[in-house]
């Protein structure tokens, strides 16, 4: 089994959420609203394992386990174009945008036999996966390794961070644990995402203002462009009450 | 009351409780003093002084601009001693279970941590914390029907209370 792809760089994956490494949310914080996801994958689903090394795992009722993805989240609404995409369908960070836009369509957060589903593209995606584009995944092997394996090691990097974060997180904050536990328990999945006020005093060497000073215009202008309308009530709600956190932080 | 009360809530005034450790003109006798001046150095937002009073191995993980910035954010209202295991003066480590009050946009909230200290170089340090303790089970002792009553009567348990 042979995937194909070429990026024609028609700009549609560049919707919506991203996660982000680490560096990446740091170094583009003055661009992305900045949230942190809390997503469990059960026994079984994907890249379970994987999940397990790169997170943490949950222990849930009746001896159940789970385990939970941890990452720093661009939180776009869906369908709302990526704030670097330029009106031309390019990338105005291109030379450094981050290892999430340059592995896709793979992903270093999914087990390397468990790329399939990502490689055939979505409706509306103009990817070229025909005879001419290079084969990129063969019989469950990534053949166009580099900025998957680049992916893949950052979050093993990330995870030294976020384990204890959310080893953290989750003994104090019961309301953010009992959260991804009702996540976990539901047939059909879901996540949690809460705000990165905390992760900061895990990033040593983070300045908490300049970060502050970074996400309050960015914040501020998500909560702006979601006002009013009914349909983003909950994510202007996020945007809102960062924009809040970081004011104070501020002393504004 | 005293006229200048400690923020630690010691009942003594800052000058004799907590002020002495945070100047530098003396350490800390026990665990439970260090913790206390930890958190006085909180609410006075005195953070090179929790800086320096973490165990050499946390040092370089804490971010003290994070805690600048948190400190901006609520008001530290009252420290409660819950419990301390060894941490004296002639022990080499320690425990203590507290509960540190705050407010934080207008919501009264807690933050209960059992500490874990230890001497380097014979000064008390903070190495960390387990968040939200879990207290030691319960522990229920069953009594047989034909046991001796706990109640102390030397009759059997069936002759008496649980009759």
């Amino acid at each position: 089994m042979e995937r194909r792809f070429r990026c024609t760089g028609c700009g549609k994956c560049c919707q919506g959420r991203l996660p982000l490494s680490v560096p990446d949310a740091l170094a583009h914080a003055d661009r992305f609203p900045l949230f942190v996801l809390w997503a469990p994958v059960r026994p079984g689903g994907r890249s379970y394992d994987l999940t397990r090394q790169l997170g943490v795992t949950l222990d849930l009722k009746k001896k159940k386990q789970a385990a939970l993805r941890v990452a720093i989240l661009s939180y776009v609404p869906s369908g709302m174009k990526c704030p670097a995409l330029q009106d031309d369908g390019l990338c105005a960070v291109h030379d450094a945008k981050p290892l999430r836009c340059r592995a896709m369509p793979l992903s270093g957060a999914r087990a390397e036999d468990d790329q399939d589903d990502l490689l055939l593209p979505r409706a509306g995606w103009e990817c070229d996966v025909g005879e001419d584009a290079p084969v990129v995944y063969r019989d469950k092997t990534v053949v166009a390794r580099g900025d998957y394996e680049a992916e893949r090691e950052q979050l093993i990097k990330d995870a030294a961070i976020l384990r204890p974060f959310a080893t953290m997180m989750l003994q104090a904050a019961p309301q953010i644990r009992m959260d991804v536990e009702k996540m976990a328990s539901r047939p059909m999945g879901g996540h949690v995402i809460t705000d990165t006020a905390h992760l900061i005093q895990h990033l040593a060497g983070v300045d908490a203002f300049h970060f502050a000073a970074k996400q309050l215009p960015v914040m501020e202008a998500f909560a702006a462009r979601t006002a009013g309308v009914a349909e983003l009530a909950k994510e202007h709600k996020r945007y809102a009450d960062s924009a809040a956190h970081w004011r104070r932080v501020l002393g504004g | 009351m005293a006229a200048n009360p400690c923020p630690c809530n010691s009942g003594k005034t800052f000058e004799d409780c907590c002020a002495p450790l945070l100047g530098g003109q003396a350490r800390a006798q026990t665990a439970e003093a260090l913790m206390r001046a930890r958190f006085t150095a909180h609410v006075r937002e005195d953070f090179d002084f929790v800086a320096a009073t973490h165990a050499a191995a946390e040092k370089d993980s804490y971010n003290k601009s994070a805690a600048e910035a948190q400190a901006k954010t609520l008001t530290w209202t009252r420290l409660e001693i819950l419990e301390t295991e060894a941490g004296g003066p002639d022990d080499a480590a320690g425990t203590v279970t507290f509960a540190a009050h705050f407010t934080q946009n207008g919501q009264s909230m807690v933050h209960r941590e059992k500490s874990e200290f230890v001497r380097e170089d014979g000064e008390w340090v903070y190495v960390d914390g387990e968040i939200n303790p879990r207290s030691a089970p319960v522990r229920v002792d069953k009594v047989g029907r034909n046991d001796p009553c706990p109640c102390g009567s030397g009759k059997k348990y069936k002759k008496c209370c649980g009759a």
